[in-house]
């Protein structure tokens, strides 16, 4: 009882500086335009997704709706491919497996990371020694390889296999950082409070040290969404990504290039989408870091 | 330079090569052995025929006979085995042959990123805050979001679609590969376009190291002595700036190596990366063991001489 109240008279004067650093942060992300021009666009992009759902102005996998390999007209924005397919539809679609595959993969990155990293960071001795190993053996290995065979080794070609096979080579960064926080955190006096009021590690965990982390995960889990979407992109041009008809901005570009003497249109649609995708998932990245961690501003 | 201690140091690490050559060939050779299907089954083979073909290939045998009889061939005669697509066609050569191909697109690459990207950094640092700076820095932002297949796009679209047009077919650049080294008029571009995403961040990260060194009290020990601008830069400034670049050639070279699978495929280099993608969609699995074996080599290799380039650049660094 004594405890409790001990901590509400502590956390009272606490939790108006808490409301400050968000509001703080989103202050400092506003002025930042290029951050902000990331924003907007993924705003943008994430409605045009989930438009594409419900509609797009041809079916996608509508073969000969246009002539195959005419340029960008006004029924037909972006042209359309090689079997007369409608580029822009194709590019909506690819959106949304751009945007699933970044953001679930890092959800995955989230659920393994967060976790192991915390219990790696807290408890040190022979479990953080198994964690730090197991990074950097994976640190070791190129990354990209190891995605390709992994889908390989996974079966059949399918969004959820390729999911699995990027969150398998990319769950360390968030495992690092996450330790790494964890392990500067679990020093300091609010926690050694927590301990004394005889709060279980699991409460300690999720309950202090976790919230206390959130700004540099949130930047971390941002930098990663477009990681993982370039080696979507990667995958599907190499033709091991989403089986066809199934348009992927990478498989779209890899077809287009066969065809870039006579239609560059087809290769350039899915590129630019691309590169700005990645862009703007940079720079809000960049914007955020500078946010909520005022201090690490180069 | 080679001291006992390095020589024992590249022993140690030649070893630790083996091992994991090793490592990354066995842990291929057996999750690739669970997987159904192989490239025979597109043949359709039947009774006597197909068990012909599972004898010639070792497959009717138990998987651990078949694994050792893969290690004693590996490590004893070199030998990786067979191509189920082609057959008769032996992989060590193969791969090797292949190897030096992606090795030699990668090297120049590599020369292209670190010369540029240090030039570049240097003439950024030297003009801070003006416009030069500000252009490389928007640059390295872009070069470093893009996808290289997409920058292999746009530089194709500009030297081979763009410059024909503009030139009538006299002057542009064509796709292909002569030989199995190719020519230089045919390699310059798919190097370039390997390099660029890695020659943005070399040109940041030489910026950076370079604003911090010429503040140094040598630099303006080196200017009162009345040294020439030039030879202040680069013999007292960029030396040093040169450590902090160093320890990314490491990730560099990896990246390069990886990135090598999509340009060999775009600007059709028959390298390992190539060879990779059509063994993977051809299902010819004892290729896929090889050219991994051959990458987990490459890399240690690569790793091994950047470790080594820190002595020549560091004299401060022993092994």
């Amino acid at each position: 009882m004594a405890a409790t109240a001990a901590a509400v008279v502590v956390g009272r004067p606490v939790a108006p500086e808490q409301a400050s650093l968000w509001s703080d942060a989103w202050r400092r992300l506003r002025r930042n335009r290029l951050a902000l021009a990331g924003a907007i666009y993924l705003t943008f992009l994430i409605i045009v997704a989930l438009v594409a759902l419900v509609y797009t102005p041809y079916p996608m996998a509508g073969v000969a709706v246009a002539k195959p390999y005419s340029g960008p007209s006004a029924a037909h924005l972006f042209g359309a491919d090689a079997l007369g397919r409608d580029v822009l539809s194709r590019v909506m679609v690819g959106a949304q497996i751009s945007l699933t595959v970044g953001i679930g993969t890092q959800l995955i990155v989230l659920a393994i990371g967060v976790p192991i990293g915390l219990v790696a960071g807290y408890f040190g001795g022979w479990i953080d020694s198994i964690v730090s190993f197991a990074v950097n053996v994976f640190y070791g290995v190129p990354d990209l390889l190891v995605a390709l065979l992994l889908v390989v080794l996974l079966g059949h070609p399918g969004l959820d296999k390729i999911i699995i096979a990027i969150s398998v080579t990319r769950w360390m960064d968030m495992t690092r950082l996450v330790r790494g926080q964890t392990l500067a955190l679990r020093e300091r006096e609010f926690i050694e409070a927590a301990r004394a009021a005889g709060a279980k590690p699991l409460k300690i965990l999720f309950g202090h040290i976790f919230p206390n982390a959130l700004g540099p995960v949130i930047v971390q889990a941002t930098f990663g969404v477009p990681a993982a979407i370039l080696f979507e992109a990667f995958l599907s041009f190499l033709g091991l990504g989403v089986p066809p008809p199934q348009p992927s901005w990478g498989s779209m570009a890899a077809d287009g290039l066969a065809a870039i003497r006579i239609a560059p249109h087809i290769v350039v649609a899915p590129s630019i989408a691309l590169s700005l995708t990645l862009m703007a998932f940079n720079f809000l990245g960049d914007g955020l870091r500078d946010a909520l961690d005022p201090r690490s501003r180069r | 330079m080679l001291t006992r201690g390095t020589l024992i140091y590249i022993s140690q690490r030649l070893v630790l090569i083996v091992f994991t050559v090793l490592a990354v060939s066995s842990a291929v050779f057996l999750g690739i052995h669970r997987l159904p299907g192989d490239a025979l089954f597109n043949e359709h083979l039947h009774g006597i025929e197909y068990q012909n073909v599972l004898h010639h290939y070792g497959l009717d045998q138990p998987l651990f006979t078949q694994y050792t009889n893969f290690l004693t061939g590996m490590f004893l005669h070199g030998d990786l085995g067979e191509s189920f697509v082609n057959r008769g066609v032996k992989i060590a050569p193969l791969v090797l042959r292949e190897a030096t191909v992606s090795a030699e697109v990668g090297l120049f690459a590599l020369i292209f990123t670190i010369g540029i990207g240090m030039l570049l950094g240097v003439v950024a640092a030297v003009r801070q805050n003006t416009w030069v700076d500000y252009v490389l820095s928007t640059t390295s932002v872009i070069g470093y979001s893009m996808p290289n297949f997409v920058i292999a796009t746009f530089l194709l679209l500009f030297f081979a679609v763009w410059l024909d047009n503009t030139t009538n077919g006299s002057f542009y650049f064509q796709i292909g590969w002569s030989g199995t080294y190719g020519s230089i008029g045919e390699i310059w571009l798919p190097a370039f376009a390997l390099g660029f995403p890695y020659a943005s961040i070399v040109a940041r990260l030489t910026r950076a190291s370079m604003l911090e060194v010429i503040r140094q009290d040598y630099i303006r020990t080196a200017r009162a002595k009345g040294l020439r601008e030039t030879v202040i830069m680069v013999r007292h400034a960029l030396r040093n700036a040169l450590i902090p670049v160093v320890t990314i050639l490491g990730p560099l070279v990896i990246g390069i190596i990886t990135g090598g699978v999509v340009i060999e495929n775009i600007f059709g280099i028959p390298g390992l990366g190539k060879e990779f993608a059509t063994s993977i969609l051809n299902r010819d699995y004892n290729i896929v063991i090889g050219v991994f074996t051959m990458y987990a080599g490459l890399i240690g290799i690569a790793n091994l001489g950047v470790d080594l380039l820190y002595v020549v650049i560091d004299p401060r660094i022993r092994y």
